[in-house]
């Protein structure tokens, strides 16, 4: 039977599940600096093209891409 | 000591409690005003003044670094006191300016620390495989099989017609599924829990999954509940696994998505 391993302690929890909290959520008060809604997706935008520009490593190294499919050339 | 080079004050959480500080997670260190602990650090102006904080914002690695340590020193205070955690990048140039907001918002603050006090954040995110639900519901809805059927005994042109219409039952079925488990899901949890939230999907390009993020959600439980909140959300898991959903709960948090303090602008 499955253990209760749906839990993963927030140790080992991924960047996307802290971004997803500390950039948007939280008490929001007008300190002297602060982060901008604009500024968060930026972040965001950035992430993706991060992203993506690994995928396009992968797949200039030949790593199938898991679910990618052949484009046509 | 070094030539006086101006710091910056980084607001993490506040406490109504004296908060325990860990050494090692940099110079973390309280200012106390009317009942209130706010746990600060110094951080450089040459990272985080207006400007040159624009400027780290596009660079990943430095938020990745930051994100963590905003997170962690929180979860630090939170082992032993109930917190009130602020937005990443919440900043103040002065002591006397910190405390001027901490004045203005005391009540607001007190009364959220209250609110929370006892209780824990989880979040619970759910999963579609697609193809996997898919796979499932080829056997199950009833429409679907009978037009597999008639696909299988009609003329080609015929069946490339009857063929778009499965796909399109197909569609309507997954949309339907999908919102059915989802909401089922979420009232499970809800029900064992104080507060819920539901949050904005995040997209593929973004959770570098496979499968599609079809609930985003957040909970606030009583610490006495916890226990079972999790039992129900791994009995969610074992029903839902041969339908492709699968489910990432994790916790506790800071409880960031429960504040009431939004002051924008």
């Amino acid at each position: 039977m499955a253990e209760a391993d749906v839990i993963t302690k927030s140790k080992d929890v991924t960047l996307l599940e802290v971004l997803d909290r500390v950039l948007d959520k939280g008490a929001v008060v007008s300190g002297d600096i602060v982060i901008s809604i604009a500024d968060v997706d930026l972040i965001y935008i950035g992430l993706k093209v991060l992203l993506s520009s690994v995928e396009t490593m992968e797949r200039l190294r030949g790593a199938p891409m898991p679910g990618a499919r052949e484009e046509p050339t | 000591m070094e030539a006086a080079k101006k710091d910056l004050i980084y607001l993490y959480c506040v406490t109504k409690k004296v908060p325990k500080l860990k050494e090692g997670e940099g110079r973390v260190y309280f200012v106390y005003h009317q009942g209130l602990y706010a746990v600060v650090s110094k951080v450089k102006e040459s990272e985080f003044s207006a400007e040159n904080l624009k400027k780290n914002l596009a660079n990943l690695a430095w938020i990745k670094s930051k994100v963590n340590i905003h997170e962690k020193i929180i979860e630090g205070v939170m082992r032993d006191t109930c917190v009130l955690p602020f937005k990443f990048g919440t900043i103040f140039k002065t002591e006397d300016s910190l405390k001027t907001m901490l004045e203005k918002h005391m009540g607001e603050f007190k009364e959220n620390l209250e609110n929370l006090e006892g209780k824990e954040e989880w979040g619970v995110k759910i999963y579609c495989d697609i193809e996997k639900l898919k796979s499932t519901l080829i056997k199950e809805e009833a429409e679907i099989l009978k037009m597999g059927k008639e696909i299988a005994s009609s003329s080609p042109g015929k069946a490339y017609v009857l063929k778009k219409k499965k796909e399109e039952l197909m569609k309507e079925a997954l949309n339907r599924r999908i919102n059915e488990y989802g909401q089922e899901s979420f009232e499970i949890l809800r029900g064992l829990s104080i507060e819920a939230r539901i949050n904005k999907l995040l997209p593929k390009e973004v959770t570098e999954r496979d499968d599609e993020m079809i609930l985003n959600s957040a909970f606030l439980v009583d610490k006495n509940r916890v226990a079972e909140f999790i039992q129900a959300a791994d009995g969610l898991k074992v029903k839902y696994k041969e339908r492709g959903l699968n489910f990432d709960c994790t916790g506790p948090w800071p409880p960031y998505n429960f504040t009431t303090i939004k002051e924008e602008g």
